[in-house]
């Protein structure tokens, strides 16, 4: 049979296709709807989040940083409780990593504060002597994209019903109205921060990408 | 039966994607060496503002070696291999030429389009995935191109049996094309929003968990389909044709082939180990992983044994010491993924510094040499020269073998001693190690490691070299060589 | 520490070892008969490119290894990590579970010693990336603990206030005494209330008249009334910085988490008081 298969390319090439293709049905399929549910108590995250959350992708954090804390007594002795399915429910992307160049995020927000990462961001070896993580001043200059972030929170609220704007849950109204709300949640980051640039630019109604990433490591929790 | 001498094989095409081979080889290999540096020298992350830091370069490094160097290896093979074992030429079909050319120039632009999008940090963040959608279609297109090529010269061959090489091409095409595209399912965000924020960005249509899974269902498989499978599509087509020698067992090719197109795909759940997939999700990925060891050394084994009582060719032809190591390599690599399956083994590798370790065994041993030998093989047949020089290709590959094994030595020490740090507890059960603690101990290693990849790009520069020198200036050949590849001392 | 009691880490340092024993001695055994065999068969009818195949059997090692690795699958989804039986979640609980037993049973008094070396290696771990390895706070970037809970530490309070533990009270508020007041309540204070000692015994009484001033809010007996205002009968003692942890603290230089997210037993609260106490002197 294999040796008329070899004759034929266009039942070979279905062959071939077939043996590889179920694999990922029978995988994927029977706990997608489980997964997908979210554990009580998450929210999506608020526009400023999300931009922050963009920034965390710009620059590829996740090549550095896991997000997912695993059941070991010694990860949750030094990240916190083990992560849960649920939890992840409004992440899109998922943002667990592969490798752990540097400790996990999944929870930083418990434990390191606004000021803390300002320092660390600005020069990481200046708060852990040895540190071998990049020093990301420019996230001091470079402009949060709240825009791009409004336009992701309206379409996972659209195509995929993300409760935006529900009882309990983040507000996102008109572009102008979420821009409002983001400065108003960025106001509370930007007190505790130092950096004059950022407060200047905040001033002037800019917020840096160091507050919104900022903001989304704090949710982290 | 025609002599294939008879037919005038047309390889234009092969050769713009040996030189986009090449090329890109380097840069990936150079940004390699840089994020490798930058580990243990962090001051090197600032040579270049923001698009110097680590994060915006690895993707730059996975993605130029593998949609750059590793893939248009392929291509180039396949211009080069397809033709011979189909016995018919590209020249015959003027529609396969012109869909070769723009195959090529399509190739290049995506390329393009991907290296200033990395470095300006546009990314969706998923691994061997990172592109916008602006670039998935690119890449469809692209891919698209290269089925038509494929089913195009089959469609019009004189060989009717389909070679081993060329089941493992198809393969190739239809487990590519099939994961990529489930993989790459997200929303422009510009358009559902209604033409608000940057117009590329999208939002992928999984969620946490299921996005997980189906990103290393992907992932996973991409190390099949990418990784493997083209690359053993070469080596049973160049390691017998370099010796001489006919495979060992027909048999033997087939259940690996079939083994490996039914197990591969099962094996995903061991990138995911312990995370919140279902435990049986998981189960079955450490399954299926050490099932897995026999369909993939089926191949090495088949072509190990078709170098039986060659031992003289070993030792003479560079060539065909390159193969041999690739063979190595790969039962090496694919006995050490395997291994790190294993649910108690992953739990301490998962997550370190011994998962690189894992990868450029496989990448550097395997995928590199088997190219670089390919490469060297077509070179002389493609150009009509001799090889320029067979003392540079041993050099080459002593100092490239030396490379990997300080490579995945140091990775190898470095991932277990971390893993074991960050579990080890005090007399009182607290953890021993601060997170920092675990960095700094890894700083020799990452030294040795960056050292390792100096060395392998050293040799890869030498081989850019030789190719360069044999095309300019090697004799030049009458009449094509049946096996071992001509070169001057 | 024993790297050895732990199974992960034995199995990862048996498999590290069985990838290169196995891949060199069965590459090894093809190498040698690349050296002494000569290659044999009947070859196929095909012929690609000027490539023969032969019709060699399969080896035998290779397909009983094959037939090996899928009876140990059955195994492992049956038996090791039985489909319906086994779960992560499940084992974790167990291992916590087990650890906890042994740790109550074994440090269920803890002595002074005990808890000062259990403390060190808590703060270096959880305290020293805001606090600094040796506790200095890293150029003001959080408290200085190496001379936090001293009498200079109190009066340093007195005169500029505190904030950000969250007491129903709010803020202590800046100067309420100047600064010579200042030093003798914190000698009173250090005496008579926290009974850490003072160095200036001849303050005493003139801090004690002015106790009042803290009583209103702390108490008499410096107490806090009733968790009102914090308990400054422990201040400069390990149940102060304990609390410390449980409330958090968002100060003047920053802002300090709070412990409570389960990463942290009592026990381990207090041990790392113990030496955050240590590092005074
Ligand atoms: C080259 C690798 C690397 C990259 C890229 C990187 N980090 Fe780090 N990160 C580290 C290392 C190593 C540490 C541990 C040492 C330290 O605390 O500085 C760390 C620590 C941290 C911490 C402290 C966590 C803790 O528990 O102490 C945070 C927060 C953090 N990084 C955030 C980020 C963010 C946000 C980015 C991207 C903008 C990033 N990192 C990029 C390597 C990296
Ligand atoms: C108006 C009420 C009030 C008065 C009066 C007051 N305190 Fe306090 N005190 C507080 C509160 C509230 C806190 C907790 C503040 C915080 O959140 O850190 C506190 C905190 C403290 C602390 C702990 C500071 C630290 O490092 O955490 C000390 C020591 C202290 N008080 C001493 C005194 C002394 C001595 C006096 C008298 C001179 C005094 N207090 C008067 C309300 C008061
Ligand atoms: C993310 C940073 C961070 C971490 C982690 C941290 N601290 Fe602090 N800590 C601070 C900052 C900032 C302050 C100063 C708050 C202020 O402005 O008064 C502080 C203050 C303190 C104080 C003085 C509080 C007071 O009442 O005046 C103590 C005691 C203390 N920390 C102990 C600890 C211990 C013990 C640990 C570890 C178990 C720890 N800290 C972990 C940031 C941190
Ligand atoms: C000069 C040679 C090379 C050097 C020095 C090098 C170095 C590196 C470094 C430093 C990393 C990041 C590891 C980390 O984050 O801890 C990496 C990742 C990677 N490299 Fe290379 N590399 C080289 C060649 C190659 C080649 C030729 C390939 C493929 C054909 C390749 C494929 C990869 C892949 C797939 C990853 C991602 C691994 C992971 O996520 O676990 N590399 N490389
Ligand atoms: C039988 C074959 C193989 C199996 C079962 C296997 C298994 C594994 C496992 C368990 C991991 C680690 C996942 C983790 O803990 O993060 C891994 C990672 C990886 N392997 Fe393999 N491996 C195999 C062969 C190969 C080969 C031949 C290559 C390359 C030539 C390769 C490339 C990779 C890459 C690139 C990663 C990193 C993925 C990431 O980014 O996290 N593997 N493999
Ligand atoms: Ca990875
Ligand atoms: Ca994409
Ligand atoms: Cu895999």
């Amino acid at each position: 049979m294999f040796h008329w298969l070899e004759k034929n390319p266009f039942f070979f090439a279905v062959g071939v296709f077939l043996v590889i293709a179920y694999a990922g049905l029978i995988t994927i399929l029977p706990d997608f709807m489980n997964s997908a549910r979210p554990v009580v108590g998450t929210k999506p995250y608020t526009v400023l989040q999300l931009a922050g959350r963009h920034a965390y992708i710009k620059d590829s954090c996740n090549a550095c940083h896991s997000q997912l804390i695993r059941p070991f007594k010694s990860e949750t002795d030094r990240y916190g409780m083990y992560s849960l399915s649920g939890e992840y429910a409004y992440d899109r992307p998922f943002l667990w990593g592969s490798k752990r160049t540097g400790p996990d995020l999944m929870r930083v927000g418990n434990y390191r504060t606004t000021d803390w990462l300002e320092n660390h961001m600005l020069d990481p070896a200046s708060v852990v002597p040895g540190s071998i993580m990049p020093k990301y001043g420019h996230m001091f200059n470079n402009k949060a994209n709240i825009e791009t972030a409004y336009a992701e929170a309206v379409t996972v609220k659209k195509v995929f019903n993300v409760p935006y704007d529900e009882k309990d849950m983040p507000k996102l109204g008109s572009f102008e109205e979420a821009q409002k709300l983001a400065l108003e949640e960025a106001k509370e980051i930007v007190d505790n921060m130092k950096n004059p640039t950022v407060k200047e630019a905040y001033a002037k109604g800019e917020i840096k990408e160091i507050v919104a990433l900022i903001a989304y490591l704090n949710s982290l929790k | 039966m025609q002599s294939s001498s008879m037919i005038n094989y047309d390889y234009s095409v092969a050769k713009l994607f040996a030189f986009a081979t090449i090329i890109l080889g380097i840069v990936g290999m150079l940004i390699g060496v840089l994020i490798a540096f930058q580990m243990a020298y962090p001051e090197l992350n600032n040579l270049a503002g923001e698009y110097g830091t680590f994060g915006r370069l690895r993707p730059l490094h996975t993605d130029s070696v593998i949609f750059g160097f590793l893939v248009s290896g392929i291509f180039s093979t396949w211009y080069y291999v397809g033709q011979r074992v189909l016995k018919v030429s590209m020249a015959e079909s003027p529609f396969l030429m012109a869909l070769g050319k723009i195959h090529f120039v399509l190739y290049l632009l995506v390329v393009a389009a991907v290296v200033v999008s990395l470095l300006l940090g546009i990314t969706t963040s998923k691994e061997y995935a990172e592109f916008e959608w602006p670039i998935d279609i690119g890449i469809v297109v692209i891919w698209v191109m290269w089925g038509m090529s494929i089913f195009g010269l089959i469609g019009i061959r004189r060989e009717k049996t389909l070679y081993i090489s060329v089941w493992y091409y198809i393969a190739t095409f239809l487990g590519v094309a099939m994961l990529y595209l489930f993989n790459n399912m997200e929303v422009p965000t510009y358009f559902a929003s209604g033409g608000y924020g940057d117009w590329w960005h999208s939002v992928s249509m999984y969620a946490g968990t299921n996005d997980a899974m189906v990103q290393w269902w992907y992932g996973h498989n991409a190390v099949a389909f990418v990784f493997t499978v083209p690359i053993i599509a070469m080596i049973y087509y160049f390691l017998p044709k370099e010796s001489g020698q006919p495979i060992f067992s027909y048999k033997l090719s087939l259940l690996s082939f079939w083994g490996l197109m039914f197990v591969y795909l099962w094996a995903g759940g061991h990138h995911l180990l312990y995370s919140t997939v279902p435990d049986w999700v998981q189960t079955m990925g450490s399954i299926f992983s050490i099932v897995l060891i026999l369909p993939s050394w089926g191949s090495a084994i088949n072509m190990l044994l078709t170098m039986k009582g060659e031992w003289q060719q070993l030792k003479e032809n560079p060539l065909i010491k390159f193969m041999v190591l690739a063979s190595t390599f790969y039962m090496f690599s694919t006995l050490e993924g395997p291994i790190q399956a294993i649910k108690s083994v992953n739990a301490l590798a998962h997550f370190t510094d011994w998962i690189p370790g894992h990868v450029h065994d496989g990448t550097l041993g395997w995928v590199g040499f088997m190219i670089i030998a390919a490469l060297l093989h077509m070179t002389p047949r493609m150009f009509k020269k001799e090889l320029y020089s067979k003392k540079l290709m041993e050099s080459q590959f002593w100092i490239q073998t030396t490379g990997i094994v300080l490579y995945f030595s140091s990775m190898w020490i470095a991932g277990i001693t971390q893993g074991m740090m960050w579990r080890a507890t005090d007399q009182y059960g607290n953890l021993a190690y601060s997170f920092i603690d675990t960095v700094n101990v890894l700083h020799p290693y990452y030294t040795i490691r960056g050292v390792g990849g100096l060395l392998y790009l050293a040799g890869f520069i030498m081989f850019a070299y030789n190719f360069y020198k044999t095309i300019t200036a090697g004799r030049v050949i009458e009449e094509e060589p049946r096996s071992a590849s001509p070169m001057a001392a | 520490m024993n790297w050895l009691n732990d199974n992960v880490n034995l199995l990862g340092l048996l498999g590290a070892a069985a990838i290169i024993v196995i891949t060199v001695f069965v590459v090894g055994k093809y190498i040698k008969q690349m050296k002494t065999d000569k290659s044999t068969g009947e070859l196929a009818d095909e012929n690609w490119d000027g490539i023969g195949e032969y019709k060699n059997p399969l080896p035998v090692g290779w397909a009983l290894s094959f037939l090996g690795t899928m009876v140990w699958a059955l195994w492992y989804f049956l038996a090791g990590y039985p489909l319906n039986g086994y779960s992560q979640i499940g084992e974790y609980n167990e291992e916590v579970a087990a650890y906890n037993t042994k740790f109550e049973s074994k440090w269920a008094n803890p002595d002074a010693e005990t808890l000062q070396g259990m403390g060190e290696g808590v703060f270096l771990v959880q305290c020293a990336p805001c606090h600094g390895i040796t506790g200095d706070g890293i150029n003001g970037k959080a408290t200085d603990l190496t001379s936090w809970g001293t009498e200079e530490a109190i009066v340093h309070t007195i005169l500029n206030g505190s904030k950000g533990m969250n007491f129903p009270l709010g803020e202590m508020p800046a100067g309420l005494l100047d600064e010579n007041s200042a030093k003798a309540v914190a000698a009173y204070m250090t005496e008579k209330v926290s009974k850490t000692g003072t160095k200036n015994s001849d303050l005493v009484a003139t801090g004690e008249a002015l106790w009042a001033t803290c009583a209103g809010c702390h108490g008499e007996d410096g107490k806090g009334m009733g968790g009102s205002a914090p308990d400054i009968a422990s201040y400069g003692k390990p149940e102060f910085v304990a609390s410390v942890l449980n409330h958090g603290k968002k100060g003047v230089i920053g802002t300090m988490p709070s412990f409570n997210d389960g990463r942290l037993t009592d026990i381990q609260k207090l041990a790392v008081g113990k030496y955050v106490n240590s590092l005074t002197q």
